[in-house]
Formats: C-alpha cells, sequence, structure tokens
C-alpha cells in the first residue's frame, strides 16, 4: 500500500497523496478512493468510482474517541452524513478545525428546559406535594392513622432492640405511669388535640422523645433520667403534644412518599447517586421539619404557661443538654431536623420572662415521691 | 490484533459468494481504562451531571472498536442532545412520580393502614413505563448508529412493547418460569422485526423453543432446590409440632419419611451445589440465546452468525469479578474503618480512649474521607467493569460475529433521520439500566 503513497512534507508541500475509503451517506457502498490536497483551493480532493468530491480543509472533522488509533474517521462540517477514513494520519495536521464540534442542539433550548426541569420539581417538591400532604392528612380516617402509628412504633421497638430477636419493653411501672398520667392530665386539660393521646414510655438509654402518626407519643427512659425536674419532662412532653395537634408525623410520612420518588428521577442511574439522594431528602425535610418544630416549642410555650407548668423548664433541659453533648451549627445544622439548641433555648427563657410579666406563678406537677416513682418508671 | 488498512478493506470489495465476513475488534484495553476512569472521575466531582458526556464518549469508543466486514461502526449521539431529552422526561415524569405516590400514599393510609401497600402499587404503575422507556432507548441509540455511512433505525412501537412486555412477563410468571425463553424471543423479535439498517429490515426467524434446552438448565435447579427445601421445610415443622418425644421417659424419634430422610442427606450438598450450578447454566443460558438469536437474525439475503464460547465467557466473569471485587474490598476496607471510628468517636471520648491517631483526626476530616472512598468504590467498580468485564466480553463476542452474504446489504440505500428530541431521556430518569 505504501508504494502508492506519495507524500511530501515541507515548507510549501507540493501535494499530499493518500488512499482511503469514502461512504458517500447515500449507500453503504465502500469506495476505495484517492486523496489528495488541492492547494489552490486549500480543498481536499475525495477520487472514487470516476467521480470525486471536494471538501474545503475548513470543513474537515474528526470522529474523537476512536478505538483504532491507526486511522482517521473523517468528516464534513456541512454533510451529516458522509464519511471518509483513512490511515494517513498526516492529513491531520493540514485541516486546521479538525476538532470543532458541531452539534445541533441549540443551547437555548436546552437552558430553556433545564429551567422548566427545575421549576417543575422545585414546584412540585416545595409546594404542591407539602400542600397535597397537608390538605390529605385531614382526610385520613383516624383509625388509619392509630393503625399506622401502632405499625411504625413497632418497627421502631424491633429496630432498637439489643437483643435483635425481639420487641424493646415498654415500661410498665403502676406508680411510674400513675405518675406520668397525673403529668399527662395536667397538660392536656390545656390543650385541644384533634385525636386522643397514647403515651408510652420505651426502655432505652437514648435522650430522647418523638410522635408518631395517630396521637402516639413516645418517651425513653434516657430523657426521663437525664430530667432534672418533672417540669423538664413535661416540657418535652408538651412539645411532642405539639406535633400530634398539627399532625406533622403523617404530614411527614406523605411528603416524604411524593418527594423521594421525585428526587430519584434527577440522579437517574448516576452510580453512587443514593448518598446524594440521601442527603438532599434530608436537606429538604431539615427545612421543613425545622419549622414544624418551631410551631410545636411555641405550642408547647403557650401550654405549658397555660397549665402553671415554667415555660424556661424547655430551656433549662436545652441548656444542660448542649453543655454535655455539644451543640451543631454552620454548615451542619442543615441537615439537622430540628433548630439549633441555642435559638430554641433563647425563645424559652425569653418565654419565661414574658410570662413572669404578665404574672405568671408556677405550680408544682407531682410531688417529690412520685417525681422518684416516675424516674423509676421502666424498673 | 490485525487491522487491515481502509483502503485494503474497501478494494478487497464485497464477497459475491456465500463466504462468511469476519468481524475485527480494535481498541486497547489501557486506553479503555483511562476513559473511563476520567470520564467516571468527571461525573463523580459533576455529582452525575457530566454521565451524559460519559456515556456519549464510551459509547463512541466502544462501537468504533466493532469492525463488522473491516469497517468500523460509529455512534453519533450527542451529549447535548441526551441532556435534553434527561430534562424534558424529568419535567413530565416529575409530575407523574410525585403526585401519584402521594396519592397512592393517602390511599394506603386510608384503606391498609400502612405504607406497604402503596410502595407495591408505585412499584407497579412504573413497570409499564419501565418496558416503554427501553424500547424508546433502543430506538434512540439504534438511530445513532451507523455503518458503513448508513444509519440503523427503529420503528415507532414502544406502547405495543410495553404491552407485550406485561403480558409476556404475567405468562412466565404463572407458569413459574417455564415461558420464560417464550418471553425472551417474542421481546426480541418484536424489537428485530422493526429495526432496519438503511432501507432495509432485519427479521428475527426461528422460534422459542430453540431457547427452551439452555433454559431448562437454568430452571431444574431452581425447582429442584426450592421443592427440595420445601419438603424439608414442611416436614421440620411436622416434626416440631411432635417435639413431646423428647420429654417422655425413654425417647423413640417418631417415624420419618424415606423422602425426609434422604433430604436431609441431601440439604448441605444441594445448598452448595445449587447456586454454582444456577450461575453456570445462566451464563450458558445467555450464551445460547445470544448465540441462538443472532445467528436467526437476516436482513434481506444476509444473514448474521455468533458463536461465543460458554468457557471463554464464563472465564472472564470468573477473573473480572475475582480482581474487581478485591479491588473492591481494598476500597472499603478504609470505609469502614472510618466509619466505625466515626460512629464510635463520641463514645470514646467519654470513655477517655484517646489512643492512635485516625481518631484524634476531626470528624468532619474522617467524615470527607468516607465520602470519597465511598465515591471512589463506585467509580473503580464501574471503570474494572468496563476493561475486565465489557471490553473482554465484547471482545470474544465480536472477533466470533460474522455476516453470511454480505453482498446486497452493500449497496443497501440511507434511510432519513430519526430525530427524537426526547432522545433516552425516560430510561435515564428511570434508571432502565442500560449502562452504556
Amino acid at each position: 500500500m505504501s508504494d502508492q503513497t506519495t507524500i511530501r512534507v515541507g515548507e510549501r508541500p507540493a501535494a499530499l497523496g493518500a488512499l482511503g475509503t469514502y461512504f458517500d451517506g447515500e449507500s453503504a457502498v465502500a469506495h476505495p478512493a484517492r486523496i489528495r490536497i488541492e492547494e489552490g483551493q486549500q480543498a481536499l480532493v475525495i477520487e472514487f468510482a470516476g467521480r470525486h468530491v471536494l471538501w474545503s480543509l475548513e470543513d474537515v472533522r474528526w470522529l474523537p474517541d476512536q478505538a483504532d488509533r491507526s486511522e482517521l474517521v473523517l468528516a464534513n462540517a456541512h454533510d451529516p452524513v458522509a464519511r471518509l477514513i483513512t490511515d494517513e494520519m498526516r492529513l491531520a495536521k493540514r485541516c486546521p478545525n479538525l476538532t470543532r464540534r458541531n452539534t445541533h442542539v441549540r443551547r437555548s433550548k436546552v437552558l430553556a428546559w433545564a429551567f422548566g426541569a427545575v421549576a417543575s420539581v422545585a414546584l412540585i417538591i416545595f409546594v404542591l406535594v407539602p400542600i397535597l400532604a397537608d390538605q390529605l392528612a385531614e382526610f385520613i380516617p383516624p383509625e388509619g392513622e392509630k393503625a399506622l402509628g401502632e405499625a411504625t412504633l413497632s418497627q421502631i421497638r424491633t429496630v432498637l432492640d439489643e437483643t435483635g430477636i425481639g420487641e424493646l419493653p415498654i415500661c410498665e411501672n403502676q406508680d411510674g405511669l400513675a405518675a406520668l398520667d397525673m403529668m399527662r392530665g395536667r397538660l392536656e386539660a390545656h390543650a385541644e388535640l384533634p385525636i386522643e393521646m397514647t403515651v408510652h414510655v420505651l426502655d432505652h438509654p437514648m435522650v430522647n422523645a418523638f410522635a408518631l402518626p395517630g396521637g402516639h407519643i413516645i418517651l425513653f427512659d434516657g430523657l426521663i433520667k437525664a430530667a432534672e425536674t418533672p417540669e423538664e419532662v413535661a416540657a418535652v412532653f408538651a412539645h411532642e403534644m405539639g406535633h400530634v395537634e398539627s399532625r406533622d408525623p403523617t404530614r411527614h410520612a406523605m411528603r416524604s412518599a411524593g418527594s423521594i420518588g421525585v428526587l430519584g428521577l434527577l440522579l437517574g442511574d448516576f452510580a453512587g447517586g443514593a448518598l446524594v439522594l440521601f442527603l438532599t431528602e434530608r436537606l429538604i425535610e431539615a427545612q421543613y421539619s425545622q419549622a414544624a418544630e418551631h410551631e410545636a416549642d411555641n405550642f408547647a410555650m403557650v401550654t405549658m404557661e397555660a397549665a402553671s407548668i415554667a415555660p424556661g423548664a424547655l430551656g433549662d433541659m436545652f441548656h444542660r443538654l448542649a453543655d454535655q453533648y455539644g451543640e451543631s451549627e454552620g454548615v451542619h445544622s442543615h441537615f439537622q431536623t430540628h433548630p439549633t439548641l441555642t435559638e430554641r433555648i433563647a425563645l424559652s427563657r425569653a418565654w419565661q420572662m414574658d410570662a413572669e410579666a404578665r404574672g405568671f406563678a408556677a405550680q408544682p406537677i407531682m410531688s417529690n415521691q412520685e417525681w422518684v416513682q416516675l424516674r423509676a418508671i421502666c424498673q | 490484533m490485525q487491522v487491515i488498512s481502509p483502503w485494503e478493506a474497501a478494494r478487497s470489495g464485497e464477497p459475491e459468494t456465500e463466504v462468511p465476513t469476519q468481524t475485527e475488534f480494535a481498541g486497547r484495553r489501557a486506553r479503555l481504562f483511562w476513559l473511563a476512569l476520567r470520564m467516571g472521575l468527571l461525573t463523580v466531582l459533576t455529582l452525575g451531571f457530566y454521565r451524559f458526556w460519559m456515556k456519549t464518549r464510551l459509547r463512541r469508543w466502544y462501537w468504533s472498536a466493532w469492525r463488522p466486514s473491516g469497517h468500523p461502526l460509529e455512534y453519533v449521539g450527542d451529549p447535548w442532545e441526551k441532556l435534553l431529552g434527561f430534562l424534558i422526561a424529568v419535567v413530565f415524569l416529575a409530575f407523574y412520580i410525585g403526585i401519584v405516590n402521594l396519592l397512592l400514599m393517602f390511599l394506603s393510609f386510608s384503606l391498609f393502614n400502612g405504607n406497604f401497600a402503596a410502595y407495591l402499587l408505585s412499584f407497579l404503575g412504573v413497570i409499564p413505563l419501565w418496558f416503554y422507556a427501553r424500547y424508546r432507548a433502543r430506538r434512540y441509540v439504534l438511530a445513532r448508529t451507523r455503518w458503513r455511512g448508513v444509519r440503523f433505525g427503529l420503528e415507532p412501537g414502544a406502547w405495543g412493547f410495553a404491552v407485550r412486555a406485561l403480558w409476556h412477563w404475567f405468562l412466565t410468571i404463572i407458569t413459574l418460569g417455564v415461558l420464560w425463553p417464550r418471553k425472551a424471543f417474542y421481546l426480541e423479535k418484536y424489537i428485530t422485526d422493526r429495526t432496519y439498517f438503511g432501507a432495509q429490515k432485519l427479521t428475527q426467524n426461528g422460534s422459542w423453543f430453540g431457547l427452551l434446552r439452555p433454559w431448562v438448565g437454568v430452571w431444574l435447579p431452581v425447582l429442584a432446590s426450592g421443592f427440595a427445601f420445601g419438603v424439608l421445610g414442611y416436614e421440620g415443622y411436622q416434626a416440631m409440632q411432635n417435639f413431646d418425644w423428647v420429654l417422655e421417659d425413654n425417647p423413640t424419634p417418631p417415624e420419618t419419611s424415606a423422602l425426609w430422610q434422604a433430604l436431609v442427606l441431601a440439604a448441605p450438598i444441594v445448598a452448595f451445589i445449587a447456586p454454582i450450578w444456577l450461575l453456570l447454566a445462566l451464563v450458558n443460558y445467555n450464551v445460547k440465546r445470544v448465540r441462538y438469536l443472532t445467528s436467526h437474525k437476516s436482513a434481506g439475503d444476509a444473514s448474521l452468525d455468533i458463536k461465543p464460547r460458554f468457557w471463554k465467557v464464563t472465564g472472564i466473569y470468573f477473573w473480572g469479578y475475582s480482581f474487581a471485587g478485591l479491588v473492591g474490598a481494598l476500597i472499603l476496607t478504609p470505609i469502614i474503618v472510618i466509619m466505625v471510628l466515626v460512629f464510635e468517636s463520641d463514645g470514646m471520648a467519654a470513655m477517655g480512649l484517646e489512643s492512635g491517631t485516625v481518631e484524634t483526626l476531626p470528624q468532619p476530616v474522617l467524615t470527607a474521607i468516607a465520602i470519597a472512598s465511598y465515591f471512589l468504590l463506585f467509580l473503580m467498580w464501574s471503570v474494572l467493569m468496563h476493561t475486565f468485564i465489557r471490553f473482554p466480553m465484547m471482545r470474544h463476542f465480536a472477533s466470533s460475529l460474522t455476516i453470511i452474504n454480505l453482498g446486497e446489504l452493500a449497496n443497501v440505500s440511507q434511510r432519513p433521520r430519526d430525530e427524537f428530541g426526547e432522545a433516552e431521556g425516560f430510561a435515564e430518569a428511570l434508571d432502565v439500566g442500560a449502562a452504556i
């Protein structure tokens, strides 16, 4: 083959002659072709089957990412289908715009759809899904909600159980329950909840409490142990009542059902996207729930003041927790489902001061002995 | 591999006789490794945004490596059109998925008091879309594939495909999998019979019985071990019911059937052999399926023939996954160590266990290292899959592919461009699993 090729590359290359295959894009016929450069016209002349075509050197493009690097696959910018394949690699040096890409997709169109996609996802996640979730939560029959809460509670107890076989036990010390009931009665009398509450204490050292759909309020033994006064337990209790009042757990479950699916779409088949999906969902959820927590705190303040329990107790509790476990602020705090402790302490203390100005006088919730019994609820 | 020059390929002309035309495979593993690594890294760094470019460039490379009758295939897909198609799909699907999931969750809470029904229903609801997307993705890829300057193409028919796929899946499930090869054959036939190379239509010949024998190899071990463990479980349960005999003064075990005793002896052997048998049978079925379906495809006078070998394919899988697994384990080790340290660090500090060097690093640094390793794991896995599974597999398949009676196919005329603005957006968004 090389004996048929004459190439002179110099100051002024006279002629470049090479061999290749030409596909005209009209049929699948492979035309054996002779290629030379017509210096006068600055064009590539492709001669095949008694015909020839002229490609201006400026219009010659190559196909990138070819597996076989010993040949060039060339195209003409003005002809979408014709192809020239040659192993004369030096041809590349003579074509100035070889690597220029031309896409038929208009960037403005991509931009418009990108805007549309972002807008519709934002609309769905931040507007439509929350509104629908809030509206639909009203229509869920109370029995359904209650059963849902029971199912979730049972799942949580199974997960938290350290033996790995049973469910985490519910604390049932009679004296302790009586003390808890007293606290509950006191708070309940000053709040109008849409559904009946079911209150449980779980035998687990975690310092936490939560509300589940259907009026379930769960306190952990660790929380009761961490509290120094019954008022502090009552503050957390009242906060969880706030969630029951606004049906937050049910709305939360419905919202994440809507938004997780949509977020999953955006990541498509990107490997490792599960982590990004998780973090994004967490971020969105945190924004919602920070607002919900804020409202629950407000509810707790109002209820406690009405029930003659010091609203500042919530702040006292959090202040001690912050000293013990530290506070997270900055970037990290955007992923937190609760407002920062500092904010919540400030709110609680400010409320206490305002209440005192309004002539608030605290009444004890229970006797010292009853408080000892409540603390022993899991024994 | 000896690749003849384009001129030689063209000048040697097309064989007029029925001499099969060989396919060559060009390209080196090292190049693919670096390409996949670079593209994967950019995809991770852009949180998945670069994947449209990655897919395009990898496809260009793979396509050009296949050289039936000495001329490379060409992939002309455009990353920008993929991005556009994806955005279009997101706009439509976001409404469907977001609102429908939420409504289903509501119904599930109200009627079934739980969320399981909702997850099940929303999964079932996506299945038809999934088949639809798969056909559309195939149509896009074929419309952007060329050989000898001529386009391939697939006729529209995605909903027809989805309906048939649902029906065949239904039949497969109610017959406990016996009709799996029937499903495979008819779905492939549906696609092949709508595929064009230029103006020439392709045809899928043969019948689904051709796939039945290799399928029995897969189906039997599953059925046999299912039966064995079913009987074992049932008899064991019965024995537990009559557990009182242990408490008697003179314990005599109750009569057990001979079948049960035989199964008790066989169970460990079955438990060990069945998975290996099943894996080999699956490889065998897939090799035979590709062989049968490809060798029964024709385009006018021309027809295809492919002869992948079972042991060669098994070897590629074995060594490829062994190597990738080893590398994956090496990457995973630091992740696990760091994860443990991150979660335990509070407890360790409390107990005053301030030793070592790793746990003295601040938590954000540890978290960053863990996240980086997590993505590194996915990245390296995909790169190794390209270099040690897909590359050798394609090379083996390509080198055993021949075109018989190329003659007329070599003169086939061009077909018009299929604009297809949505590209493979739906498949992309729904993660249909068309990896390249």
